[in-house]
């Protein structure tokens, strides 16, 4: 019974010492300051559905041509990012004066990422300039990522026997050299803004403040599940851009983190809690021992 | 020897004859595989081995219903998230033996233990086939820590605890390989074992519906709750000791002449016993349901298509099953009990079900549905389970004692 | 948080106070309705006899009985008498015992020879003594109504008292506490290495055969199979 007990005590402070261990503070975004972080904006009145920032991205990312490049009509086709193109343009309807809409869609590069809070394997992180980052080399196709991203952005390769995960990664290469993603850099409208997230805000907000019959006032993305890099003004509902709407403030990384907080307590009290009711249990035993064993005397 | 399973073994014959084939010669035991049920299990065993074969060869896509909207499919939601619930007969067993003492359940601790290291050994072989790199899933547990993930820790607490319950089942299979002192250093450990496993399962089991807390916008506002995590864990308390019921059930019906006369004798009194646990955990559940529906503020939404779906499993597997056990609990009914708890069982499963694939994008135009394929390896595996705990129940003291072991 | 239908924060966190409260209130007579149910299952399950009597699988050996290998038991009273009766195994064995002759008082009996005899079927089977000394008393029950050898083999019907010197000496040699039990089991399983499958089933749950487990596994010649475990 001792040697049992030993074993035990020996198992509890094993698990509370990895308990202190095991958590660090989550998403290291936090650790950015807000000045640094860099975002697009993306204003969809000056958007004419040119779709050149597609054909950037996949001569940047050595991917296939988009689909029917010259073909206008596949613009109003319900597409979606996919495996092999990592944005897309969408035509969006039309706003109140009957003007064409367009809308790109590509990874929102959250400030703090649901996907990459979601990831048992840090395959995807955030980084602390802005950009999401896809880490192939870990990756184990889990598609958990897939699930809590609110935007549906994570493509995975069904067909293939080794699949990855594929989505926009804000060039990242680009942005380490110094240059715009290749898709802002080439949009002929200025549909694409690239910088600084704070000052682009700003800007967003001067545009509204300047036009506020243009433009509905909110800037999708500014405070959408925590803040995402990738922001958008418009003068149409953003559900007709396709943008979720009922996403809410709280940083998507931050659902779980109640529930996870519990572990760290479940590890501590646990032990104390079991080993107090077994030794409840045992002496309550022995009580009933004793009073059987007096028993069988008298028999 | 105490029991009908083990025949008296001929002079000469060799541990595989004894062991394995259990005294028969290799062309009787080979005849006597011939059943009906044993043919049905060859076909659904054949039919997801083809599949498996077909998923490693033409990828995950060719196999599966699932899209870049539906990343889960029955593999994740009915394999590993279910399997997983219906293993906890380990620890809610073991923990009222060893830790609080009821020691009249220790017939059945063993029927628990092997039912969850088959569920939870069975969730790791769903995954492995799951996911899009099988090989790769070690990594979280050796080469990238995703510490802020709550599959992270789902995925360590799984392994742990599978280790637990293959050393927790050990002893019996020391037993049936006659080697008495490694079963002794082993029993030495079994309290820590039995601790260290119920806070596991504390921690993965409310885990595994923490992990849909990611998903608000996904998972319709009924099931979605900040009380998931505690839902799951209270609900997989009620299946621990509903498994076992249910299991003993069937195996008394399947398997009768691998049972010890004295447990057949004392699994009424026991089945009963756990069945009064079932439904007092049911009726927590229950009120913890309420709960949940009332805080999640969308008590408007019963009146809708998915609110009749909810109240289904409300009302008609989780209070209709704990009024019947409770029914047939206080009279001491077992029939009723066993009813009951393969009732709450199936409201367990729908529950997981609705919570990882039914209600998930329940709002999406392009609703999942799982493809025969997916179907067939989902079924296979939970044959290979049942094949494989009726090989050992047949061979290891699991329902019976064995004669030359004191019972632990 | 966003729009909540219905409800506000205020009455919402009232209305959980009071399920929770509720809950607890209806969590005490909820559980004492189903606990109930461990004493309507004790009242079912467990046969109306004494404390002093275990089950070991098909058989009940009397944990107060010490026991004779042809299936007699006795319970030593002092150092010179014994009450001496025939096991379940026996009663079991033979089935319904339509008359039972005993010896008269003042008889001898000897350990290990034949002392009473069972009637059974028109066949008639010995029992052998499990002591040996002189009859001092008989029960009047067992041969008005052997019957109660089946009901009760251990107390209601116990069969003769033995008395004398010898009485202490040879009971020294009966089978006790965990040899009878493994004696009993041998012998379950030298019946059931006999018994068909059907059998050996229909006793796992419970149920003996009207006509008793030998007649059951040799209709002819169940009195030899008798006499065979009986030891006469």
């Amino acid at each position: 019974m001792r040697l049992q007990r030993r074993t035990f005590l020996k198992l509890s402070v094993a698990g509370a010492a990895s308990a202190a261990v095991a958590m660090p503070p989550p998403a290291a975004a936090q650790d950015v300051t807000d000045a640094e972080r860099l975002g697009v904006l993306v204003d969809t009145t000056k958007c004419i559905g040119c779709r050149a920032c597609e054909a950037a991205c996949s001569e940047v990312n050595h991917l296939p041509e988009p689909a029917e490049a010259g073909d206008r009509a596949v613009l109003d086709t319900d597409r979606t990012p996919t495996t092999t193109a990592y944005t897309v343009v969408r035509h969006a309807g039309t706003n109140a004066s009957g003007e064409d809409r367009f809308v790109k869609r590509q990874c929102m590069h959250c400030v703090e990422p649901a996907c990459a809070s979601a990831c048992l394997v840090r395959a995807l992180e955030k980084t602390a300039q802005g950009p999401v980052r896809y880490n192939a080399d870990r990756c184990l196709g889990c598609r958990y990522c897939m699930v809590a991203c609110p935007f549906g952005v994570p493509q995975f390769e069904y067909e293939k026997a080794v699949p990855y995960v594929k989505k926009c990664s804000f060039c990242i290469e680009r942005q380490a050299q110094g240059l715009e993603p290749a898709c802002t850099s080439i949009c002929p409208t200025g549909a694409l803004t690239f910088g600084n997230r704070n000052a682009l805000i700003e800007e967003a907000k001067t545009r509204i403040y300047q036009n506020p019959d243009r433009y509905v006032h909110h800037i999708y993305g500014e405070h959408e599940v925590g803040g995402t890099s990738w922001m958008y003004i418009t003068d149409v509902r953003f559900d007709q851009l396709g943008l979720p709407g009922g996403l809410g403030t709280a940083p998507a990384a931050g659902y779980a983190q109640d529930a996870l907080s519990g572990v760290p307590v479940v590890m501590t009290v646990g032990p104390a809690l079991l080993m107090g009711l077994y030794r409840f249990a045992s002496r309550r035993d022995e009580v009933a021992g004793d009073r059987v064993a007096a028993e069988d005397h008298h028999v | 020897m105490s029991d009908t399973a083990l025949t008296v073994p001929t002079t000469g014959s060799s541990w595989f004859t004894e062991k394995i084939l259990m005294g028969a010669t290799p062309r009787e035991y080979a005849r006597s595989l011939v059943t009906p049920f044993n043919l049905f299990a060859a076909v659904v065993l054949l039919a997801g081995a083809v599949a498996i074969i077909y998923r490693f060869i033409y990828g995950l896509g060719a196999v599966t219903n699932l899209s870049q909207v539906n990343a889960w499919g029955i593999w994740k939601g009915l394999n590993v998230i279910t399997g997983v619930a219906l293993g906890a007969g380990g620890y809610t067993l073991a923990a009222a033996v060893y830790i609080l003492g009821l020691k009249e359940y220790r017939p059945v601790v063993r029927i628990g233990v092997l039912a969850g290291f088959l569920g939870y050994s069975f969730a790791v072989v769903g995954l492995l086939i799951d996911i899009g790199q099988p090989w790769r899933i070690p990594y979280p547990l050796v080469y990238s820590f995703g510490v802020t993930s709550v599959l992270f820790e789902v995925a360590w607490c799984m392994c742990l605890y599978l280790t637990v319950l293959i050393l927790e089942f050990s002893p019996a299979v020391y037993e049936w390989l006659g080697w008495r002192g490694i079963r002794e250093r082993t029993l030495h450990l079994s309290v820590g074992f039995v601790a260290f496993g119920v806070i596991l399962s504390s921690m993965h089991q409310p885990s595994l519906g923490a992990l849909f807390l990611m998903a608000p916008s996904k998972l319709h506002p009924l099931w979605y709750s900040q009380y998931l995590p505690t839902m799951f864990f209270v609900s997989s308390a009620v299946s621990g000791l509903t498994m076992v019921i249910a299991v003993s059930t069937l195996a008394r019906w399947g398997m009768r002449d691998a049972f010890s006369p004295s447990l057949l004798a004392r699994l009424p009194h026991l089945s009963l016993g756990l069945g009064r646990g079932a439904a007092l955990l049911l009726f927590a559940y229950l009120f913890l349901k309420l709960q949940a529906l009332i805080d999640g503020h969308h008590i408007d939404l019963l009146a809708t298509g998915w609110g009749a779906w909810y109240l289904l499993e409300v009302i008609g597997f989780v209070a209709a099953p704990c009024l019947l056990m409770a029914y047939g609990s206080h009279h001491a009914r077992l029939g009723l009990v066993r009813v009951a708890a393969f009732w709450a069982l199936a409201g367990i499963i729908l529950n997981r079900m609705n919570v990882s694939v039914i209600a998930l994008n329940w709002n999406v135009a392009d609703r999942y549905y799982p493809s025969t394929g997916e179907w067939l390896i989902a079924g296979a595996l939970l044959m290979v389970a049942i094949v494989a705990f009726r090989w050992v129940c047949y061979r290891m003291p699991v329902l019976f004692d064995h004669p030359e072991f004191e019972a632990h | 948080m966003e729009t909540h239908g219905i409800l506000t924060l205020y009455s919402t966190k009232t209305i959980e106070y009071v399920v929770a409260i509720s809950y607890l209130l209806l969590f005490i007579p909820f559980w004492r309705y189903v606990s109930a149910g461990r004493q309507n299952a004790l009242a079912a399950t467990r046969p109306a006899r004494s404390l002093t009597t275990t089950m070991t699988e098909w058989f009940e050996l009397a944990k107060d009985a010490a026991y004779h290998p042809g299936h007699a038991w006795a319970k030593l009273d002092g150092t010179t008498a014994a009450l001496v009766g025939a096991d379940d195994f026996a009663q079991k064995l033979v089935g319904p015992i339509h008359q039972i002759e005993l010896p008269g008082v003042g008889t001898e009996v000897h350990q290990g020879s034949p002392a009473w005899r069972l009637h059974v079927d028109g066949k008639v089977v010995d029992m052998v003594s499990p002591v040996t000394g002189v009859v001092t008393a008989v029960n009047r029950e067992a041969i008005d109504q052997p019957a109660v050898v089946k009901s009760d083999p251990y107390h209601q019907g116990w069969l003769l008292k033995v008395e004398g010197p010898r009485v202490a000496p040879t009971a020294r040699g009966l089978l006790t506490g965990d040899l009878a039990r493994r004696w009993i089991q041998q012998a379950t399983d030298a019946l059931r290495l006999r018994m068909t499958p059907d059998l050996g089933l229909a006793l796992q749950d419970g149920g003996v055969p009207v006509d008793g487990l030998a007649a059951a596994i040799d209709q002819e010649r169940w009195d030899e199979i008798a006499r065979e475990h009986l030891l006469s």
